[in-house]
């Protein structure tokens, strides 16, 4: 095959303005974690069908402190090479399925790096809280 | 003058003064969601909501759900009193902004109760503060003299530029203190926005 200097340099360009917008993360940790999670149903998470491609749940999990509070964390991971950007919103609900409304209950805006996966925190806004619904919306500015 | 060309070019100009009359129409957004309105140089509805969230999630899930919170008020909750909120940011801010979301969700929370009589410029609820001070004279009934814990906070921003690229950095930072003076849940969040410096218009 011949070797064209043109095509060369434009390949060159190319994966070089490609590559100028990625910033993936690497990620470590024990083979064996210590701790093991409680582990829920997935379908108390809401998002759409574009933002899933992009931003995964990975898994949620749920605790109880000694105050009667729940504590729910999602692990969430950008399963894509470029920086994503998204929000996230907690509801939550009491025995009967009533929404709990309170000043915590706002969307927050978080980014997340190519490949890098997270944690998002939620805390019950009081005891008589027993049931949630995690939120992602797509395009956050 | 070629008259077509004359009315065209009267259309054209009936309709852009026309449109330059028009009022823009104020649309109703959901403050708690992300289609407010943000920028570099202030602390926005966004940017208080989210530092709200942060710090009733942490004073929640760090101190208040250890199951230790007790205090002097009704059924045994713990009463709280503001205290300072330093702003040591260059724009004038209402620290209430962000003072009363944490207030509202804590008394949410069932464990704590605010005092209003008690506050460092004087009592925020003036007739409250006199029915109290009525009652301990009286000894009609019992009320608590002193907040078993006090919140106290301040705000500071940071600014840089770089070309026409600014940033500015908010840090809430906000503590929770006893009786005694112990601070015993401490916390800070960290809001950082960036943003292309706007033209000059003449």
């Amino acid at each position: 095959m011949n070797f064209n200097p043109v095509r060369a340099l434009a390949t060159a360009t190319l994966m070089a303005l490609l590559g100028a917008g990625c910033h993936t993360v690497n990620t470590t940790e024990t083979a064996q974690p210590v701790f093991q999670r409680n582990l829920v149903s997935e379908k108390r998470v809401i998002t759409d069908a574009s933002l899933a491609r992009k931003v995964q749940i990975l898994g949620v999990n749920v605790s109880d402190g000694p105050g009667g509070f729940l504590k729910v964390q999602a692990e969430v991971q950008n399963t894509t090479g470029r920086y994503q950007r998204f929000a996230y919103k907690w509801e939550w609900f009491d025995k009967d399925g009533n929404l709990i409304e309170g000043p915590a209950a706002v969307s927050i805006i978080r980014q997340v790096e190519g490949k890098e996966s997270l944690f998002i925190n939620g805390v019950a806004p009081n005891p008589a809280a027993r049931d949630f619904r995690l939120k992602l919306y797509e395009n956050a500015r | 003058m070629n008259r077509p060309l004359v009315s065209t070019v009267l259309v054209v100009a009936t309709a852009a003064l026309l449109g330059g009359c028009a009022s823009s129409q104020a649309t109703y957004v959901d403050p708690a969601s992300t289609r407010t309105l943000s920028n570099v140089g202030e602390i926005n509805v966004q940017d208080w909501n989210m530092a709200a969230e942060s710090m009733i999630n942490s004073l929640i899930a760090k101190h208040i759900n250890s199951g230790s919170v007790k205090g002097s008020g009704p059924d045994g909750r713990a009463v709280l009193a503001i205290s300072r909120i330093v702003n040591n940011t260059s724009i004038q801010i209402d620290t209430d902004m962000l003072v009363k979301k944490i207030r509202v969700a804590l008394l949410g929370t069932g464990k704590v109760v605010v005092d209003i009589t008690a506050g460092l410029g004087g009592p925020e609820d003036p007739l409250a503060a006199e029915a109290k001070r009525e009652q301990q004279l009286l000894g009609t009934q019992k009320v608590s003299g002193r907040p078993d814990y006090t919140l106290s906070g301040k705000i500071i921003e940071n600014r840089t530029r770089q070309g026409n690229q600014r940033e500015s950095t908010y840090v809430f930072q906000m503590a929770l203190a006893t009786r005694d003076g112990l601070a015993v849940w401490e916390d800070e969040k960290t809001i950082t926005k960036q943003g292309k410096r706007a033209p000059v218009s003449w």
